[in-house]
């Protein structure tokens, strides 16, 4: 009956597609995911009431910060709930027992979660980026026009490329996030272990740039090793914030971001590689 | 070579257990708790083998070493010739877990399809095989019914269908019948003979010893990890060689002409008991009747209304 070749099975990517599948299904039918999006997306539009505070430019920039605010918290949020059920849940069920009699190798067993997840995440930072965008547009056709003594602030050009860049670098931050999240899943024995050793690890790498600055400038050796190691194993996610990009989408803008993608998939593969590596050693 | 052919005993294995052992470490580390103690078994192609034991026998655990769910601590097991530590094996066969859970937010169809997909069955005919496999196990009216709705029976209805999806040579069923009722429980029976007559393996563990005396060719009796008797139940039970007649009102002395007829034709009567009624056929004949009964005053209804 079944269409595979005899002979070592060989990894494929269409059994991870159909495994991302799956994954992205459970996601999307959970009350998590349809309850941080529409939380996030009535705070974005609750920032257009904020009418009566008639900052010009300064309050676009209030709104794209609120909402990219919007976007690193339920982001974060969905991203670390999602993984650990999708993987968590699964194990502690069993139905990933007839998942793993199939013939599937477990390389693609996390993949495929991994996947899934992330297109989860994915799907939230479109729908609430695009939101945010809408909202801008919608706040600064309504702004009055610019000064005559200063009319070098052009608000309607202000924040869009920044906010799009920050909802793509949010996008692979997250997708970074679900594979230290699958990481700790892949060893961990209960959801409860494995979401708050994820929100710890999420407050480590929002403060990793301390660890590093112990690392340059510390005073003992002790204080220099823990700060370099820490700096080394954990990702600095300050960096994915985007600030430096509100500017505008100048061509060093425009590496920049692509040098801070590239930093997020490196380690995004450094931390899938080692999920994989240490869910093959679990007995289910 | 003929009888190589037709004897299953004489094949290589379908499945086969070689000096089997595992060790749980207790918590701490320092001592281990031994799940599965040296056990060897050898299930030949077209048999129905049952694994019994009493809970914490080690039969799960049995089961899972030879999916490569766990790691042996010693020994090794093979799936059609193949370590069940390599995914390859999987190929071979269609896995039932004990109280199998299933995604909640699935329908009983889409179960079957995302199992039918990762097993690699061909697109073509899926819809229809999947839609052939609700019907058989009797859950063609709840399909489309999300899983998490489903009844334990309903469960593993659906749990013995997807093991049947990629229609795999070796079946492994992990209770098969547990929570069903007995009416299910003949159902999921006569489709385990239906397997074997068509030259599936089948190993199964269950606690009903009446079911697996029914279906089983031979079995395996499993007591805190160890191997305590196998062989084919005939064997077992002293059945060899034995018949028995179920006579009705024979007066004593015709029982003693009887005996005497029996040895002069080098026969010898082995016991006479009082044949017990089954409670279980009892109770599905009971049913059976009910449903005729039922069907009958239906199709009498129905005319008249017509």
């Amino acid at each position: 009956m079944s269409g595979e070749p005899t002979g070592a099975l060989r990894f494929s990517l269409r059994r991870v597609g159909v495994l991302a599948e799956h994954a992205f299904l459970e996601a999307v039918r959970q009350r998590v995911f349809q309850f941080t999006t529409l939380l996030a997306a009535v705070l974005v539009a609750g920032s257009l009431g904020l009418r009566e505070l008639d900052f010009g430019g300064a309050e676009l920039k209030f709104v794209a910060d609120f909402g990219q605010g919007a976007l690193v918290l339920f982001g974060s949020v969905l991203t670390i709930v999602t993984t650990v059920q999708l993987l968590g849940g699964e194990l502690e069920n069993r139905t990933v027992l007839p998942v793993l009699a199939r013939p599937v190798r477990r390389s693609e067993f996390i993949c495929g979660k991994f996947l899934g997840a992330w297109a989860v995440v994915l799907v939230f930072c479109a729908v609430v980026t695009a939101l945010l965008l809408a909202a801008l547009w919608l706040r600064a056709s309504t702004l009055p026009a610019p000064l005559p003594e200063a009319p070098n602030v052009r608000v309607a050009a202000l924040p869009y490329a920044g906010v799009l860049a920050g909802g793509v670098l949010q996008a692979v931050k997250f997708g970074l996030l679900t594979a230290m999240v699958l990481l700790i899943g892949s060893y961990a024995q209960s959801n409860l272990f494995a979401q708050a050793s994820s929100f710890l690890v999420l407050a480590v790498c929002h403060l990793q740039y301390l660890a590093r600055d112990a690392w340059q400038a510390g005073h003992g050796w002790l204080e220099r090793l823990g700060g370099g190691l820490i700096g080394l194993v954990f990702p600095n996610f300050q960096l994915f914030g985007g600030e430096y990009l509100t500017a505008g989408a100048d061509g060093a803008a425009l590496v920049l971001v692509g040098r801070v993608a590239l930093y997020g998939l490196v380690y995004t593969a450094v931390f899938l590689s080692l999920a994989v590596w240490s869910f093959r050693r679990r007995e289910i | 070579m003929a009888a190589n052919k037709t004897d299953p005993a004489q094949r290589p294995p379908a499945i086969e257990i070689r000096r089997l052992t595992k060790d749980y470490p207790l918590p701490g580390g320092r001592q281990r708790v031994r799940a599965v103690d040296d056990l060897s078994l050898r299930v030949h192609p077209g048999q129905v083998y049952g694994l019994l034991g009493p809970n914490g026998s080690g039969k799960s655990t049995t089961l899972k070493a030879l999916l490569g769910l766990l790691r042996p601590t010693l020994g090794d097991c093979l799936l059609a010739g193949v370590p069940g530590s390599d995914p390859a094996a999987h190929r071979a066969i269609g896995y039932l877990p004990e109280a199998p859970y299933f995604p909640r937010f699935l329908s009983g169809r889409e179960l079957l399809r995302f199992h039918a997909k990762l097993a690699g069955v061909p697109r073509a005919g899926r819809e229809e095989r999947i839609a052939a496999l609700l019907r058989r196990v009797g859950l063609a009216h709840a399909a489309d019914r999300r899983v998490g709705a489903y009844s334990k029976g309903m469960l593993q209805r659906v749990g013995l269908a997807q093991a049947l999806v990629a229609d795999p040579p070796i079946l492994i069923l992990d209770e098969p019948t547990a929570g069903v009722d007995p009416g299910g429980a003949a159902d999921i029976a006569a489709l385990i003979l239906e397997q074997k007559a068509r030259g599936r393996t089948v190993l199964l563990c269950s606690h009903l010893l009446t079911q697996i005396e029914e279906i089983c060719d031979r079995v395996a009796i499993l007591h805190r990890g160890r191997l305590l008797a196998e062989g084919a139940l005939d064997e077992l039970l002293g059945r060899c060689g034995r018949q028995s007649l179920v006579v009705e009102n024979l007066p004593p002395e015709e029982l003693a002409a009887f005996e005497d007829w029996l040895a002069e034709r080098g026969g010898r009567l082995h016991a006479v008991e009082r044949p017990a009624a089954r409670l279980d056929r009892f109770f599905l004949q009971t049913l059976e009747r009910a449903e005729r009964a039922t069907e009958a005053s239906a199709v009498g209804t129905g005319g008249g209304a017509r």
